[in-house]
C-alpha cells in the first residue's frame, strides 16, 4: 500500500470535513567525536495524522499504527476533539480545509540516497578521520540520510503525496589548541557531499596559527558567513515573516508591510522550488508552494499565512501551513532564498574593513524581544580578526546582543553565489530544511560579552 | 511482550558484546485555548521498539514502530548492520556493572488526566483565558493543558527485564500586551506556559490558573510602560524557576559527562569542566549543594531505571562549592573509572536512542527564610522573575538570560516595576556570588520539556528543584 493510499484510508475512517496526513520516514544517523564513532540511528517510522473539522474547529490525532482498528480510533479521537472544540463558545475561526488545486512538480528525490547506506556513511567517517589524523586534529560531527514521503488526503480533494530524500554531513575540527573548525553539507542527493572537501575546510579553520585575541564588547564591523546569516534568517523566520504573529501584533512586520527595514540590497523570499533548496511541492494542507517575496529591495513585502492566519488577515492562505487547521506556533517559510551580491566571496568582503570580526557560525541564538528581532546568541568554531582587509588570527568566541532586522540594514554587501545551508537539526519527524544564502558583510553588530 | 524481548536479548547475546531493547507505548494530549477560543485539542500516540547493540565499541541503534516480533527482530538486524558498519573504535572499554533490573515502577498519582473529561479541561482553560482578557492592550491569551503517559517495557543481555508506567501533566497561562512597537508577556506559573510535573491532574488542578490570570495580564500591561531595567553590577534575586533555568543551563548541562569527555562537541557543546576537577574544583560559594536526584516526588526526571536499566538514584554533583560528581552512562562512568553509572541515560520515546541527560538536577534549599524575607535582607538591588530567554555557549561558561518582569529592590523592599530585564555572567563567578538560598518552604520542583540535545534531536523533560537565591555583584541590563 503506498502511503496516499494509507491516507485515503484514514480520510475514510474520518468521513466528512477531514483531512488526514501521513508522514513516512526512514532515515539513517551517524555520529562521531574525537575521530571515533559514539551513536548511530536507524529509523523507520510513520505518522499517521487525522484533521476534522466541526463547525469552524479542528481537532487532531495522530497514530503510528496503520491497520484499521488503529486507524479507526485515531479518526474517533479527531472528531470527539472537533466536537467538544466546536460546543465551546466563540466564534467560527477556521474558514475550512483548503480545496484541490494543480500541484507544481518537483526535484526532491534521489534513489542513491534512498537507500541509507550504512557502508557509506561509514566511508565517511573514516575520510574524516583520515584528513583529521593527518591535520593533526580530532574529527567531530555527523553523516546522514533520510528518506521521507508525505501524502495528504482531504475530503476537499487533496490527493497529494511527495517523497523527498536529503543528506546531510558536518565535520567540526578540534585541533590540540583547543581551537575549532565548522563545515556542513546538506544536498538532495548523498553523491552531493563530499568528506573530504569538509573535513579538509574544517581542518583548516582550526589549525590557523596565532594565540586567539580577546575583544572588548562593543561594535564591530563583521563578515559573516553563510551559516551565521542563516540563523538569523531562520530566526526572523519564526518571529517575524510568521502570520500568526503578524495578525496577533507580535511581529517586526506587523503595520511595517510596504516599509523599509533592510538594506536595499536585501531581497529575500520564499522559493520553494529554487534549485539548491530542499524543494516542496505543497504545504501541510495541500496548499500548493508557491514563491512569496518577503523582502524587496530592503522594503517588507510579505509575511506567510496558513489557512487561519490568512482567513485573520484577509490574505489567504500563501502555502506555509505546518499542521492543518493550523499551528499555534503559526505558518513557516521553510525555503528561504537571500539573492547573493557581486563579492567573490567572504573573504572579499573582508577587504574594505579595517578592524573587524569574522564569523563562520552563531550559536544558541535565542529571542530576547522578539517584536524588535532582538536576539541573542554566540559566536563558535571559527571566529577571525580582520585587520587591514584580511583575516588575520584566531578571536576568542564572542557573545552579541542585537537586533537581526537592524543587521540587514547595516547590510553593505553580499557575496556573489548563496549556498544551501543546514544545522542538521531533525527534531520530531524529519523535516529537511535550509537557507539558501550568501555571505554578507555588516558596517556594525553589537557585541555584549 | 516480555518473552519477545527476552528472546530478542538471547539472539543478540551471541552477536554483540551488549544488547538492549525497550519496547515504548505512549500518549499525549495537548488542549489549548487562545484569545477565549479552544485553539488546540489534540491527542497522539506510538508504539514502537528501540534496540541499541555495541560490537567493538560502536553503537547501532535501530528504530522500528509496532509491537510485533518483525518488527524487532528487523530492528535487531539494522543495528547490528549500522555498528559493523562503522569504523573500529580501538580501546573501548567494558561497560560498567550493574544489576539487572528487575520489577516495576509507576507514577504515584490521584486522578489520572487521560480520564478527566475533555469538558472539564477547557472549562478550566477557557475560565482562566477569560479572566485574562479585558484590557484592550491584552492581545493574546493562552491557557494550555498537556499530559504524556510512556509504558515502557526495557530488556538488555545482561538480563534485565523491567516495565516503567510513567504519567505527567501540566500546564499554565500567558498573557501578551503589545503596543506600536513592543510587545510584553506574562506567564502564570512559570515561563514557556509549561508547568508539568510527573502527576495526576490534581497537580495541574492545584496550579489554580484562574486566581492567577487578572495578575499575570494586569503586569504584561504595567510592563509596556516600566522604566527599563538599568545597566549596571547589582545584588541579583532571582525566582525559583529562573533559579532553576539557572541550575539546568550551568550547572546541568556543564556536568552532562559526554559534553565533558568531547563526545558533544560537535552540537551540544563541551564544558568548562574536566575530568580532573572532580573533587578538586571549587564551582561556587559555600551555599551551593546541588544533586542529581532521579527518585524525587513529582520531578519529571524520576523513574525506577535509566534507558539502559541503573536503578534510579542520588548522588551529589556540588557539595557545599565543591565539585563531587558527574552525570553519566555505563560506558562513560567506566571510562573515568567510576564505580557506577549515575543512572542519566534517557531516551525520547522509542525511535531515540539514549543519552547523558539530566534526571532532577535540584538546588538544595538554604536558610534564608521565605521571598520577602530574602527581599528584606537586600538593601538594593533587583528581584527578576520568571524566564523569558535563555543563552549559554558551548562550554556553559558565559550566560545571558533575561525574565519577563522585575523590581527594584530598595532598602529591603520591593519597589518599581522593571521591564526587559536581563543579567549576564560566567558560570564559576556567578555561583561564587550565591550567598543566600531560600529555605525549604520556598523550594518546589520545576519542571522543562524542551531540554534539546542529541542528533537526530531529542526533547527531554526534566525537573530541577530551586527556591530564590540571591547573587551580589551582578551584570544586569544587559539586552
Amino acid at each position: 500500500m503506498t502511503n496516499l493510499e494509507l491516507a485515503q484510508r484514514a480520510l475514510a475512517a474520518a468521513g466528512d470535513g477531514a483531512l488526514a496526513t501521513v508522514t513516512a520516514e526512514r532515515s539513517l544517523m551517524l555520529r562521531y567525536a574525537r575521530s571515533r564513532p559514539t551513536q548511530s540511528t536507524a529509523i523507520d517510522d510513520l505518522t499517521v495524522e487525522v484533521a476534522v473539522l466541526r463547525g469552524g474547529r479542528v481537532g487532531t490525532a495522530s497514530t503510528n499504527a496503520a491497520d484499521d482498528d488503529s486507524l479507526a480510533h485515531c479518526a474517533r479521537a479527531a472528531e470527539a476533539a472537533a466536537e467538544a472544540m466546536a460546543h465551546s463558545p466563540g466564534g467560527n475561526p477556521y474558514p475550512g480545509f483548503p480545496a484541490a488545486q494543480p500541484l507544481p512538480d518537483c526535484d526532491t528525490f534521489d534513489a542513491a540516497t534512498a537507500r541509507l547506506d550504512a557502508e557509506q556513511g561509514g566511508a565517511a567517517l573514516a575520510e574524516a578521520f583520515e584528513v583529521a589524523e593527518r591535520e593533526g586534529v580530532e574529527a567531530h560531527g555527523t553523516w546522514t540520510v533520510g528518506d521521507v514521503e508525505t501524502a495528504v488526503a482531504s475530503s476537499e480533494g487533496v490527493a497529494a503525496s511527495e517523497r523527498s530524500t536529503d543528506a546531510f554531513m558536518k565535520v567540526v575540527c578540534i585541533a590540540p589548541s583547543d581551537r575549532s573548525g565548522y563545515t556542513t553539507a546538506t544536498a538532495r542527493s548523498v553523491a552531493d557531499i563530499n568528506p573530504r572537501e569538509l573535513a579538509e575546510s574544517a581542518a583548516a579553520k582550526a589549525t590557523m596559527t596565532g594565540d586567539p585575541v580577546a575583544l572588548d564588547p562593543g561594535e564591530y564591523p563583521v563578515v559573516l558567513e553563510s551559516h551565521a546569516v542563516a540563523e538569523l534568517l531562520v530566526h526572523l523566520s519564526w518571529t517575524t515573516f510568521n502570520g500568526l504573529a503578524f495578525v496577533e501584533d507580535r511581529s517586526a512586520f506587523s503595520g511595517r508591510l510596504g516599509s523599509t527595514v533592510a538594506a536595499p540590497a536585501i531581497n529575500l523570499s520564499d522559493s520553494p522550488r529554487f534549485p539548491r533548496t530542499f524543494q516542496r511541492g505543497f504545504d501541510a494542507e495541500g496548499v500548493p508552494k508557491a514563491p512569496l517575496p518577503l523582502i524587496q529591495d530592503g522594503v517588507a513585502k510579505n509575511v506567510v499565512h496558513d489557512t487561519a492566519s490568512g482567513a485573520r488577515a484577509g490574505t489567504g492562505t500563501t502555502g506555509h501551513a505546518t499542521a492543518p487547521g493550523g499551528s499555534p506556533y503559526g505558518p513557516m517559510a521553510t525555503n528561504l532564498v537571500l539573492t547573493g551580491g557581486g563579492a567573490s566571496d567572504a573573504r572579499e568582503l573582508c577587504a574594505p574593513i579595517e578592524r573587524g570580526i569574522y564569523i563562520t557560525r552563531l550559536w544558541y541564538v535565542n529571542a530576547v524581544r522578539p517584536k524588535e528581532t532582538l536576539l541573542t546568541g554566540v559566536t563558535r568554531d571559527g571566529t577571525f580578526l580582520i585587520e587591514d582587509g584580511k583575516v588575520s588570527r584566531p578571536l576568542v568566541d564572542m557573545r552579541f546582543t542585537d537586533s537581526a532586522l537592524g543587521l540587514l540594514e547595516r547590510t553593505q554587501a553580499l557575496s556573489s553565489t548563496p549556498v544551501l545551508t543546514s544545522e542538521g537539526e531533525f527534531y520530531g519527524r524529519r523535516f529537511a530544511s535550509g537557507v539558501v544564502c550568501p555571505a554578507l558583510r555588516a558596517a556594525s553588530m553589537r557585541f555584549t560579552g | 511482550m516480555r518473552q519477545l524481548l527476552a528472546d530478542l536479548m538471547d539472539a543478540a547475546a551471541g552477536r554483540a558484546d551488549y544488547a538492549d531493547v525497550r519496547h515504548v507505548s505512549s500518549a499525549a494530549e495537548s488542549v489549548a485555548t487562545r484569545n477565549g477560543l479552544v485553539d488546540v485539542v489534540r491527542h497522539g500516540s506510538e508504539e514502537g521498539f528501540g534496540v541499541r547493540v555495541r560490537i567493538g565499541g560502536a553503537w547501532g541503534f535501530a528504530a522500528e514502530r509496532g509491537s510485533s516480533k518483525e518488527s524487532a527482530e528487523s530492528a535487531l538486524e539494522r543495528a547490528i548492520a549500522v555498528a559493523q558498519a562503522q569504523p573500529l573504535v580501538p580501546g573501548a572499554g567494558p561497560l560498567a556493572q550493574e544489576l539487572p533490573a528487575r520489577g516495576s515502577y509507576a507514577t504515584a498519582l490521584e486522578i489520572d488526566p487521560f480520564e478527566v473529561p475533555l469538558e472539564e479541561k477547557l472549562a478550566l482553560l477557557l475560565a482562566a483565558d477569560e479572566a485574562m482578557r479585558g484590557d484592550p492592550r491584552v492581545t493574546l491569551t493562552i491557557a494550555q493543558f498537556s499530559a504524556f503517559r510512556e509504558d515502557k517495557l526495557f530488556a538488555s543481555s545482561d538480563g534485565a527485564l523491567c516495565h516503567q508506567r510513567i504519567v505527567e501533566c501540566g500546564g499554565g497561562i500567558v498573557a501578551t500586551a503589545t503596543s506600536e512597537d513592543d510587545a510584553q508577556v506574562r506567564s502564570h506559573p512559570g515561563a514557556h506556559r509549561e508547568q508539568v510535573a510527573q502527576a495526576g491532574w490534581e497537580h495541574f488542578a492545584g496550579l489554580d490558573i484562574v486566581a492567577y490570570a487578572p495578575r499575570v495580564a494586569e503586569e504584561a500591561v504595567a510592563l509596556l510602560s516600566a522604566p527599563h531595567c538599568p545597566a549596571g553590577r547589582t545584588t541579583l534575586v532571582l525566582d525559583g524557576e529562573q533559579t532553576a533555568l539557572q541550575v539546568h543551563e550551568s550547572v546541568g548541562h556543564a556536568l552532562e559527562l559526554d559534553r565533558v569527555l568531547g563526545r558533544e562537541a560537535s552540537y551540544a557543546g563541551t564544558s568548562w569542566v574536566s575530568v580532573p576537577d572532580l573533587g578538586a574544583l571549587r564551582y561556587g560559594s559555600e551555599l551551593m549543594n546541588v544533586s542529581a536526584d532521579a527518585t524525587c516526588a513529582g520531578g519529571l526526571g524520576s523513574f525506577g531505571w535509566d534507558d539502559e536499566g541503573v536503578a534510579g538514584h542520588a548522588f551529589p554533583l556540588v557539595s557545599e562549592g565543591m565539585l563531587r560528581g558527574f552525570l553519566s552512562s555505563r560506558e562513560a562512568a567506566a571510562e573515568i573509572g567510576l564505580e557506577r553509572s549515575g543512572g542519566c541515560m534517557r531516551a525520547d520515546g522509542f525511535s531515540r536512542q539514549p543519552i547523558i541527560r539530566m534526571t532532577n538536577v535540584n538546588l538544595a534549599p538554604g536558610d534564608a527564610g521565605s521571598l520577602d524575607d530574602l527581599i528584606a535582607d537586600t538593601d538594593e538591588g533587583i528581584y527578576m522573575e520568571t524566564n523569558r530567554s535563555w543563552s549559554i555557549d558551548n562550554r556553559r561558561l558565559h550566560f545571558q538570560f533575561a525574565t519577563e518582569a522585575a523590581w527594584e529592590i530598595r532598602g529591603g523592599e520591593r519597589t518599581r516595576l522593571l521591564r526587559n530585564a536581563s543579567y549576564a555572567g560566567i558560570t564559576p563567578e556567578f555561583w561564587s556570588a550565591l550567598d543566600a538560598v531560600c529555605s525549604e518552604s520556598e523550594w518546589q520542583l520545576w519542571g522543562l520539556l524542551n531540554c534539546g540535545k542529541g542528533e537526530p534531536g531529542q526533547a527531554m523533560h526534566v525537573s530541577h528543584g530551586a527556591a530564590p537565591a540571591r547573587f551580589r555583584d551582578v551584570q544586569v541590563g544587559v539586552a
